[in-house]
């Protein structure tokens, strides 16, 4: 009863050593994961910043007025096509 | 169990029981009895222990603080830094490929063009076939260099010693995602190279086409300080030199990193400060339209083909009550990058012309010498003449127009030199340097803006030596009608600001600053605690009044025709002002001497219950006619009808929105919020 007691208390610990080093795995697996999820938000924040000051620069009021008249222009000419 | 078999399983046991053992004494026999160092190259030998395994492991990646934003009066963004990745690769030759000449080219050479292509990933890119020859042959000049692939034979394998690793810096600014994310599969496709992605910040003006003078810009250099070289940004003129906009000190965030590269989750970044915010005194709308206004003005010559066009201009918007430059714009002609060069409003000094006389007059009815409603007779060789401009010697003055018997009021809207001659011998010299004190000619502006011209007086004006009567022909008579002294723009703003408000009014173009989030106002001006007398302000007010009115002689009459003829505004009552124009000989460097002409004008709105104040100056550098009233007054004029309706239309549409304290609260949070300190 005593060695099969040893033996199981031997196969447990080796099982623990598994087990921990299989966490110890998984943990480090998913530690790359949330480093790459990390870097995936830090590039949005950049592509956000970047579309909001581009996104002012749109709403100005000459780009505005420039894209107004263009559209006019087009409209324009396109109808006066269209009447020939 | 028989003796044998106990034997047996005892002796299995034992050897598994050894085991751990072994391996424990192992360990120790490593990385105690064994453990040592490894020379390094100009550094401490690297010792061999569990520490230096670990800290190989760990990283920390740097990203600098960003600058502060600036806003202005209604929080729109005038610049702000933006995050972006400054790209580097660390290539490995894997060790398969690098054994021949041939495979290793081939290999840099796909290497190369999986790089351009990434870096022309972005759908929007507009040429990107040019785009992507021009990053391909840059990207095969860059590894070629890195590997240095000219000294490789033809053919055969690579010499031994011949570089097979090398960090180069691929690009900078990079903010465009799809361009990041694929920069990121190269990384992870190809295992032999690793990418760094370093996060540092990028200067963003999104409104520099009217604001690059008053803003200013920021320059990256090198510097050494306690931590070591590094890179630091710092403003070089405008409102981006102020040290309230310079970041703080760096953070880290720490990470780990394996053998192959592979980053590794630790921590985020540290929390990273809200950065501090400058709120200015500018209204961008009125910025643009003061740009604009003084743009078509200047150009308007050359346009027409029939009149030249000005060497320079300056617009300048003033807020009475608060003393807020509102609008700053500047104009050179011939300059292919107008940011490069001086920034009028503060920093480029002219003879300010007639456009002092109220000035003078406000002073020497103040002083008691002045009679407002003595009558004057500014005809040349008169008696008054005679008497008062010959009495100091042989001076000559002269007016445009024959100007006949004037009283003070007469003498401003008709801007007779001769009659400001007379007022201005009124004064003597100790009160022309009160004069200049008082109005704050020759002081800075106060303004903290670098590179400031102060101008001021004729070094020699002042000079005790000087004898009195020579003083009084000269400088005097001169200083009457703004002649013999140096201005800009911002100074005759700030001197009409006091005729309004008195000695301690100040300009300002900043309206507080938020630190930590923290809100705090710009102080107070505290100047000279003078003030002229409300009825000096009121005579002086009401010629300024009649100045911009259709009255035979008054030297706004052209302007007044003129807005009346393509507008329909009559701006008699609605606008007050002064016109000046002064002929001056300068040196300009290249041409020597040169004759120069300078109009100018200033303006108030609305003229019962002045609110607003603008100066503008064009100068010419030939001998066209070139007047006050008829190029400086018009986008002056035009650029307070547009402040008045700008108002009304914000009252109707009840914007902005301010709080108590003045301050204007985006409902985003702070402008400047990197999203990086979360």
């Amino acid at each position: 009863m005593r060695w099969l007691c040893a033996g199981l208390l031997f196969a447990l610990a080796v099982a623990l050593a598994i087990g921990t080093v299989a966490i110890r795995a998984g943990n480090a697996a998913l530690r790359h994961q949330v480093e790459l999820t990390y870097a995936d938000i830090q590039d949005r924040i950049v592509e956000l910043r970047r579309l909001s000051v581009e996104g002012a620069e749109a709403a100005k009021p000459e780009r505005l007025a420039r894209s107004l008249w263009t559209h006019w222009h087009a409209e324009a000419r396109r109808r006066q096509e269209s009447l020939q | 169990m028989r003796l044998g078999e106990r034997l047996r399983l005892r002796l299995a046991f034992g050897v598994l029981g050894l085991v751990p053992l072994f391996l424990t004494g192992w360990l120790g026999y490593l990385q105690v009895a064994q453990a040592g160092e490894l020379p390094r190259d100009g550094r401490a030998p690297l010792r061999l222990e569990p520490a230096t395994a670990d800290r190989q492991a760990w990283r920390r990646e740097v990203v600098p603080a960003p600058r502060g934003t600036i806003v202005d009066r209604n929080g729109s963004v005038l610049a702000i830094d933006c995050e972006t990745y400054d790209v580097r690769a660390l290539v490995a030759v894997p060790a398969k490929v690098g054994r021949t000449c041939e495979s290793m080219r081939q290999w840099l050479d796909e290497l190369a063009a999986d790089f351009a292509r990434a870096m022309v990933a972005d759908p929007e890119l507009a040429d990107r076939g040019a785009s992507l020859r021009g990053h391909l042959e840059q990207f095969r000049a860059r590894l070629g260099a890195a590997f240095r692939i000219d000294e490789l034979p033809q053919a055969g394998p690579v010499p031994d010693g011949h570089p097979r690793r090398a960090d180069l810096r691929l690009c900078g600014d990079v903010d465009v995602l799809p361009v990041v994310e694929a920069l990121r599969e190269i990384g992870e496709r190809r295992g032999s190279v690793t990418m760094h992605f370093l996060r540092t910040f990028r200067r963003s003006h999104p409104d520099r086409d009217a604001t690059f003078g008053i803003v200013g810009h920021v320059a990256t250099e090198w510097v050494e300080d306690p931590a070591g070289r590094q890179l630091r940004t710092h403003g070089v003129c405008g409102l981006e030199s102020w040290a309230v906009l310079d970041g703080g000190q760096a953070l880290a965030r720490p990470f780990l990193r394996d053998g192959a590269g592979r980053p590794y989750f630790v921590g985020p970044l540290q929390a990273q400060p809200v950065p501090n915010v400058l709120h200015s005194t500018l209204d961008l709308d009125l910025q643009r339209a003061a740009v604009r206004e003084l743009a078509q003005q200047a150009e308007a010559g050359a346009r027409e083909g029939n009149v030249t066009i000005p060497k320079w201009g300056a617009l300048v918007l003033v807020e009475i009550a608060t003393g807020d430059v509102l609008a700053a714009a500047s104009w050179h002609r011939g300059v292919a990058r107008q940011e490069a060069a001086a920034f009028t409003p503060y920093q480029s000094l002219y003879e300010p012309g007639s456009i002092v006389k109220p000035l003078v007059f406000a002073y020497a009815l103040e002083a008691g010498r002045l009679d407002w409603a003595h009558r004057f007779d500014c005809s040349p060789g008169g008696g008054d003449y005679r008497e008062r401009i010959g009495g100091v010697g042989s001076r000559v003055v002269r007016d445009d127009h024959p100007c006949g018997v004037l009283t003070p009021h007469g003498i401003l809207v008709n801007s007779s030199n001769i009659g400001a001659a007379y007022v201005g011998l009124q004064l003597d010299r100790d009160q022309w340097r009160d004069y200049m004190r008082f109005y704050g000619f020759g002081d800075s502006l106060g303004l903290q803006l670098p590179h400031e011209r102060r101008g001021g007086t004729d070094a020699r004006s002042f000079d005790a030596s000087i004898p009195l009567r020579s003083f009084r022909r000269n400088s005097a008579i001169s200083f009457s009608f703004g002649y013999e002294m140096q201005v800009t723009a911002l100074h005759v703003a700030r001197a009409y600001l006091r005729l309004f408000r008195g000695g301690d009014a100040d300009l300002r173009v900043c309206r507080g600053v938020e630190i930590g989030g923290e809100w705090h106002p710009a102080p107070a001006a505290s100047g000279q605690d003078r003030r002229l007398r409300p009825d000096v302000i009121e005579r002086v007010h009401a010629a300024m009044v009649d100045v911009v009115s259709a009255e035979p002689g008054a030297t706004g009459s052209h302007l007044h025709g003129r807005m009346l003829r393509e507008s329909g505004i009559d701006l008699h009552g609605l606008v007050a002002g002064k016109t000046g124009t002064a002929a001056s000989r300068i040196g300009i460097p290249g041409r020597g001497k040169v004759d120069v002409r300078n109009a100018s004008f200033v303006g108030v709105l609305p003229a019962a219950s002045p609110r607003w104040l603008a100066v503008c100056v064009l100068q010419k550098d030939d001998n066209a006619r070139f007047y006050g009233g008829s190029y400086a007054a018009p986008p002056a004029v035009r650029l307070l009808l547009q402040c008045q309706n700008l108002e009304q239309r914000r009252q109707r549409h009840e914007e902005p929105r301010r709080v108590a304290n003045g301050q204007v609260r985006d409902a985003r949070g702070s402008p400047g919020d990197s999203g990086w300190g979360r």
